[in-house]
């Protein structure tokens, strides 16, 4: 091409320049430059080797043939030259390589183009992505296209919910609604191969609004906000940042498409007190294959579940006289005990430790558990106090969790089984015992259980897409209201902390970004008033 | 601060700052090349950083294939190795990113590809585990196969 072209390249261009259109994918602008002399200087060559054939043209014969070998050898020089630094330059990053292969369709062609069929026997594209060479800007955003900014890709997961279900405070009546439960943004930023920030951006209930015709009371957070330093496989450094408790199971794996009720499971709606997220620092990794470990310090959680506002400016409770609500209760487990994120608001200098094993053994393929444990030394927040004035001493927690999954090989079944126990220092100690109110008292522990049978059913290919319906149920029992109690409060509780749970319903996946779900929800407890929580839901989740 | 954590906190963070400068790549290509393919004499690129020929005696053993596919963000980097007829010896991941998920790297999950062809079906919870938490990452890894396959697994000419 060059060589057909190389008298309109010579008037219409400046000598030895290159526009972006010439430069072949892959090469930046310097080594294309670098690229461009050498063709520049190979044209001039054939040039010249034309002028040579033309010795029968006596007009054209300006320059001896001692002149031009002169100038050949000027050139052959400078083609070494220039070769040797091309030979220097680092390669090209693949960055700058468009594809020019048409895109691979399907739900995962958001990676590498595929090479045509055959290719292997054919002449290699200018420009692939090198091995081990970093491509940040070839990261896509919200799967659409590439990102604008090297190395940022945005995911999202959410989940919305629609059905029936009853209203304990309305005596259980059945009541329809609808709840956009979450939509969370999850900006990841790749600094490096080896640092990588990460972030979840949740807007729960359709988000919060002043206007009375925005209908709207719900919120805006920052559910993770964290660096990963990744340094070797078997430790790396999550920097302080908030992060999620590495408790459980669906703590740290929550979106919709990890489990199959439309709600969460309901031992993580208390005993883990999910989303468990805190101010904390972490280190991680593999210890051998389907082994990893994970240790958190983090700030502790404490037992204060009152309004943010109630918060003095002391970081304090609300002074001796002014009754405050407990964060840890016989009724709501850990639900309200978490630790604030923001503005140094935090009621304790107490520094908590938690950690997990997770397990997914060889010898048995589609198995994998873990076990892992939360202690704080303290709960108690300070200027924590009973209802008469007195103030409140320490109470440690301590919870613990054992959990697996199993996937039987070759067969639809999964099995899923879990228990979690909570352990409290000093029952004495803590603000629900001391709060006046007999019904929501906290004995020494609480725990719970559950286990869950699914079976996976292909339904085949609808709409270009293999999807797949999930018939499940699930089994749930707890205990929050065990024996041991002590303070100041009557202790007459009324039942409504031993709960049991039938959940039944099906998860259709569309695709594994997606879930459509169904599930009937039975509540039992021993309060003669009855639990009256039972729902009839529908929901849709999606994560990519 | 508690005792524990004054001794720990330096170290971790000695640690971090000296390690900072080594990726944390499992594999490079040329080491993976070698576990696939522990007899071949040479490597003959025939395509740019993407596929190698394997050769051992002048004859061609199989085909060596760099690819990446993203896990749930970010790209996990991993390799294929095809005999001459098109099925896979060998999957190896050479990187993985993302802070869950690494599951994938695990050698009895990364086995259930040995022996699969272009004819296979290749799909999640059919012939290929799910993981666990690796939802994502498993589903592309055995589409990134699965499209090697496809590409590169009618055998060598």
């Amino acid at each position: 091409m060059v060589i057909r072209d190389r008298a309109c390249a010579r008037t219409r261009r400046p000598f030895l320049s290159v526009t972006a259109a010439d430069r072949p994918p892959g090469l930046n602008r310097s080594t294309a430059t670098v690229a461009t002399l050498l063709a520049a200087v190979s044209l001039l060559a054939i040039d010249v080797g034309s002028a040579q054939a033309a010795e029968d043209q006596p007009a054209k014969q300006q320059i001896s043939n001692e002149a031009l070998l002169k100038k050949l050898d000027a050139m052959e020089q400078r083609i070494k030259m220039l070769e040797s630094e091309l030979k220097r330059r680092p390669p090209a990053p693949a960055t700058a390589a468009p594809s020019r292969t048409p895109a691979p369709r399907g739900p995962y062609a958001d990676a590498v183009p595929a090479p045509t069929a055959a290719a292997a026997d054919k002449a290699p594209p200018a420009a692939e992505a090198a091995p081990g060479v970093s491509e940040p800007a070839r990261k896509p955003i919200l799967g659409l296209a590439d990102s604008p900014v090297a190395g940022l890709s945005i995911g999202a997961y959410g989940e919305f919910f629609f059905g029936a279900q009853q209203n304990s405070a309305a005596g259980g009546q059945w009541q329809n609604g609808f709840d956009a439960r979450r939509m969370v943004l999850l900006p990841t930023y790749q600094i490096t191969d080896n640092i990588i920030f990460n972030a979840e951006i949740e807007f729960e209930h359709a988000g919060s609004g002043f206007d009375n015709d925005d209908k709207l009371h719900g919120t805006a957070e920052i559910e993770q906000l964290w660096v990963d330093f990744k340094i070797i496989d078997q430790f790396n450094w999550r920097a302080p940042g908030i992060d999620l408790v590495p408790i459980g199971w669906i703590n740290q794996h929550h979106e919709p498409t990890e489990f199959y009720s439309v709600l969460r499971p309901e031992l993580y709606n208390g005993l883990i007190p999910s989303t468990w997220k805190v101010p904390g620092s972490s280190v991680y990794g593999t210890l051998t294959d389907g082994v990893k470990y994970q240790v958190m310090v983090s700030a502790s959680n404490e037992d204060f579940g009152d309004s943010f506002d109630n918060r003095t400016d002391a970081k304090t409770v609300p002074p001796p006289g002014t009754a405050y609500f407990p964060g840890i209760d016989g009724l709501n487990a850990l639900g309200f005990s978490n630790p604030p994120l923001g503005d140094f608001s935090q009621l304790t200098n107490n520094i908590a430790v938690s950690g997990r094993l997770d397990v997914s053994p060889a010898f048995a393929p589609g198995l994998a558990g873990s076990v892992s444990a939360y202690y704080s030394p303290n709960t108690t927040p300070r200027g924590a106090h009973d209802d008469m004035g007195n103030f409140l001493g320490n109470s440690s927690l301590a919870v613990f969790d054992a959990e697996f999954r199993y996937r039987v090989p070759n067969t639809g079944f999964e099995f899923r089984g879990e228990y979690v126990e909570a352990i409290f220092g000093n029952p004495a100690n803590l603000r629900a015992n001391n709060d006046s109110d007999p019904t929501n008292n906290v004995g020494k522990t609480m725990w719970g259980a559950s286990g869950e049978i699914a079976y996976h059913v292909p339904l085949g290919t609808i709409l270009n897409s293999s999807w797949e319906a999930v018939p499940f149920y699930r089994y749930t029992i707890e205990d929050l209201q065990t024996g041991g109690f002590a303070g100041t409060d009557v202790n007459a509780p009324t039942g409504a902390g031993q709960l049991q749970f039938h959940n039944v319903g099906v998860a259709v996946f569309p695709s594994p970004k997606l879930v459509l779900k169904g599930t009937y929800q039975k509540v039992i407890n021993k309060d003669p008033a009855g639990a009256n929580s039972d729902s009839v839901l529908g929901g849709v989740g999606f994560l990519f | 601060m508690p005792e524990w954590m004054k001794w720990t906190a330096p170290a971790a963070a000695v640690v971090s700052l000296t390690s900072a400068a080594h990726a944390v790549q499992y594999l490079t290509v040329a080491q993976a090349q070698k576990l696939a393919f522990p007899s071949a004499a040479q490597f003959v690129e025939v395509q740019a950083g993407r596929a190698w020929k394997a050769e051992s005696g002048g004859k061609v053993i199989g085909l060596f294939v760099f690819d990446h596919v993203i896990g749930k963000h970010l790209y996990i980097d991993y390799t294929v190795a095809l005999d001459p007829a098109g099925r896979v010896l060998r999957v190896d991941i050479l990187q993985y990113r993302e802070s869950y998920g690494g599951e994938v790297r695990q050698a009895s999950w990364l086995a259930q590809f040995v022996g699969k062809t272009s004819a296979s079906p290749l799909t999640v919870d059919q012939d290929i585990r799910n993981i666990s938490g690796a939802t994502l990452s498993s589903h592309h890894v055995t589409e990134g196969v699965k499209r090697i396959l496809a590409t590169f697994g009618h055998g060598i000419r």
